[in-house]
């Protein structure tokens, strides 16, 4: 478990709608700072100017979709280390397998419960390594 | 040599056989039939000698009594009439009788003492007569008496023992005559009888042999006849038989042939070589060729290049195994040069020496259908995805209002978000069914098995449906802890499967009642069972419970929620994990749903 409480979230999501309720669950339910990005090629530059605690990828993006997000991520010293969680509605159990592997912390399936969500969040943070 | 003396072998053999068979059927001849035959031929002769003994009775009766002794010769010749009234006497008994086989022998010795009293009586009269008389009358004598024993050779030629005794009764008192009378011209004639008599005898014998073989021969050739008849009725009777069986064959095949023609799929019959050797109209419409195209090349026409070695490998396979094969696909190239989707089933013929004379190719273009299945797993894949995306929204934006962090709402308002709220919630619970009964059914549900205590995911599901119950004011108890029974089972379907136990229990349960969880030991299996305070089941709706889009009262689907899928999938999904569900009624009223699953061994 890391040493400080989960705080600054980072989430790449396309869907305006998802975005609103998602900032509201974690702004007003899990009393976090949220930063959201909807274009997921502008992502690892929000992410180097807002460094988040954990990142949350949507799945399927027009452009780019997560998984291709965080392998570039993955490959970049600055953004490698971050903590990432996908939401996804559709991954089957070898997709989300596959993610693992590649080192991501979680996944939440959708549709997700806004009033659970930030708890979920922290159980995956929970979950972690010291040295995240 | 080997081969030399092979060929000796078979040849002398060959004359042997022909020897063996005349002997053979020589000896099917039935000998007293034989006996019978010979003796029949005897007494047919016997009229002549009858005959032929009173005339030349007559006429040396006739000759002799004017010299000497009168009334001896009158004696004499009754006595010869009474022979021939004797004889035929027996001659008349003898065609009296019925079963003239079975006493034939009886039948040969009388005749052998008629024919030796008829010749002895010629010879009374050589030894009495001759003596006395004038040289003419001698002459005469000696002529009678050699006419009357050649006479005796056809009539007696049937068996020439009796001619024997026939010519001897004649000749052996004349011999003896002639060789007392004391003179030399006598004496000379006398030796000549004996000669004259053996040659006569001997042709007797040699007649005897004639007839008995042609007896012998006509028997066997009766019995030949006869066997030849009865072989040519069984003869006639087995071609009847085969051409029944020929014509049953025949109609069969007209059968055979007309499904192949007539079918609607692809049928090919090839050679062990993979050369075509007949298609039918369906084939022909199915690649676009003619029967002629085809039949006589190779059948790797209608398979594409690329997957001629992989052809080559199943041929191969087909051919050792012997066995048919199904559900092979293959992609064949029409004529037109479009590629279609075959499955194949294809079956060796295999003859008594398990030689493989030919392959059945059966073909059936599933082109569409696998497009189909495509398109449906495409249109299952977006339906997910399209579907859960907005539902996410509502249900999330309503889930934040109900739950009150975005401040408190007017209570209409309120109750108005919770209804829309749990029926987004509906919506989504029966895309996640549907899209489960899919996957199962479509038998593309994989399962992460993994050893775990019962107790354990009793608790989980506990949890999990905590506040489902609060909603409906149930409380769930679990009963018989048992930490060392476990399943192999895939946690979150069993957990699911468990869900749909519990749910179903506090929606069908009144306020305020206990649903208890029990686990129990069943035999090889661990059984979970889920006993609830409901109504019970209604007798119309018992066999269709587990079925789908299944309640029993339509209102409480929209009082209490569900799809009427639940049930539905928690049967697939246990019988997917090798156990059983199922339900009884509860004592004091209620149902106790139950499924079983196999104990894992620790």
């Amino acid at each position: 478990m890391p040493a400080r409480p989960l705080n600054r979230i980072c989430y790449v999501e396309d869907d305006e709608d998802i975005q609103r309720i998602v900032r509201m669950s974690l702004e007003r339910v899990g009393k976090m700072t949220v930063s959201v990005v909807s274009d997921p090629t502008q992502a690892i530059a929000v992410i180097n100017e807002f460094r988040p605690d954990l990142v949350m990828l949507d799945w399927m993006m027009p452009v780019m979709d997560g998984p291709t997000l965080f392998r570039q991520m993955k490959l970049r010293p600055e953004t490698s280390a971050l903590p990432v969680v996908f939401i996804t509605a559709k991954a089957s159990q070898r997709d989300l397998d596959e993610l693992k592997s590649l080192g991501a912390a979680g996944t939440i399936s959708k549709p997700f419960s806004p009033k659970d969500l930030p708890e979920q969040l922290r159980a995956i943070w929970a979950a972690l390594p010291e040295a995240a | 040599m080997n081969h030399t003396t092979t060929a000796n072998g078979s040849h002398t053999g060959l004359e042997v056989s022909t020897d063996a068979v005349e002997t053979e059927i020589r000896d099917r001849a039935d000998p007293s039939q034989v006996l019978a035959d010979r003796v029949a031929q005897l007494y047919r002769q016997m009229p002549i000698a009858i005959a032929a003994t009173f005339i030349a009775g007559a006429i040396a009766t006739f000759e002799l009594q004017g010299r000497w002794l009168k009334e001896l010769v009158l004696i004499w010749w009754a006595l010869v009439v009474t022979f021939s009234a004797a004889a035929s006497l027996l001659l008349y008994a003898y065609y009296r009788t019925a079963d003239k086989v079975g006493t034939a022998p009886q039948w040969l010795r009388w005749l052998g003492i008629a024919a030796l009293g008829n010749g002895a009586s010629w010879g009374l009269a050589g030894g009495v007569f001759f003596r006395s008389l004038s040289d003419e009358q001698q002459v005469f004598l000696a002529f009678l008496f050699a006419g009357m024993a050649s006479v005796g050779i056809p009539v007696y030629a049937a068996s020439w023992p009796i001619f024997a005794l026939y010519a001897a009764g004649i000749l052996l008192p004349f011999f003896y005559v002639l060789l007392t009378f004391g003179n030399r011209l006598f004496v000379e004639i006398a030796l000549l009888v004996p000669l004259f008599y053996a040659i006569n005898v001997a042709i007797a014998y040699r007649l005897t042999q004639v007839f008995h073989s042609g007896y012998r021969l006509r028997h066997a050739y009766g019995r030949l006849t006869q066997d030849h008849r009865s072989l040519n009725q069984r003869l006639e009777r087995q071609l009847v038989e085969l051409h029944e069986a020929r014509r049953q064959v025949e109609a069969s095949g007209r059968k055979l042939a007309l499904f192949a023609e007539r079918a609607p799929i692809a049928v090919l019959e090839l050679q062990p070589d993979g050369t075509v050797a007949e298609v039918n109209q369906a084939a022909e419409l199915l690649f676009g060729y003619a029967a002629n195209e085809l039949v006589g090349g190779s059948v790797k026409k209608l398979v594409l290049p690329k997957f001629h070695e992989e052809f080559d490998r199943l041929w191969r396979q087909l051919l050792n195994s012997r066995e048919s094969m199904a559900g092979v696909k293959v992609r064949n190239p029409r004529r037109d040069g479009i590629e279609i989707i075959c499955e194949w089933t294809v079956t060796p013929l295999v003859n008594i020496q398990r030689e493989v004379i030919a392959v059945i190719a059966q073909g059936r273009d599933v082109t569409a259908q696998l497009e189909a299945e495509r398109m449906k797993k495409e249109f299952t894949s977006t339906l997910s995805h399209e579907l859960r995306t907005p539902l996410t929204s509502i249900i999330g934006s309503l889930q934040l209002i109900n739950s009150g962090v975005m401040g408190e709402v007017d209570n209409e308002i309120g109750e108005l978000t919770m209804v829309a709220e749990r029926n987004g919630q509906r919506l989504l619970d029966l895309i996640n069914d549907i899209l489960d009964i899919e996957k199962i059914e479509s038998g593309k549900l994989n399962l992460a098995p993994e050893v775990m205590p019962v107790d354990e995911l009793v608790r989980e599901a506990m949890v999990l449906n905590k506040a489902f119950g609060e909603r409906f004011k149930v409380r769930f108890q679990s009963h018989g802890d048992a930490p060392e029974r476990k399943v192999h089972a895939d946690r979150k379907r069993l957990l699911q499967v468990m869900t749909n136990l519990l749910s179903n229990a506090a929606k069908f349960s009144p306020e305020g009642a206990v649903v208890d969880i029990t686990t129990e030991d069943a035999g090889g299996a661990v059984r979970v069972a889920v006993h609830d305070r409901g109504s019970g089941i209604p007798e119309a709706f018992r066999t269709r419970i587990f079925g789908r889009f299944t309640q029993a009262d339509s209102t409480a689907t929209r009082q209490k929620g569900g799809t009427g899928l639940g049930l539905a999938i928690c049967k697939r999904l246990v019988e997917l994990m090798h156990g059983r569900i199922g339900f009884d009624d509860r004592p004091g009223g209620g149902t106790t749903f139950w499924f079983e699953l196999p104990r894992h061994a620790a």
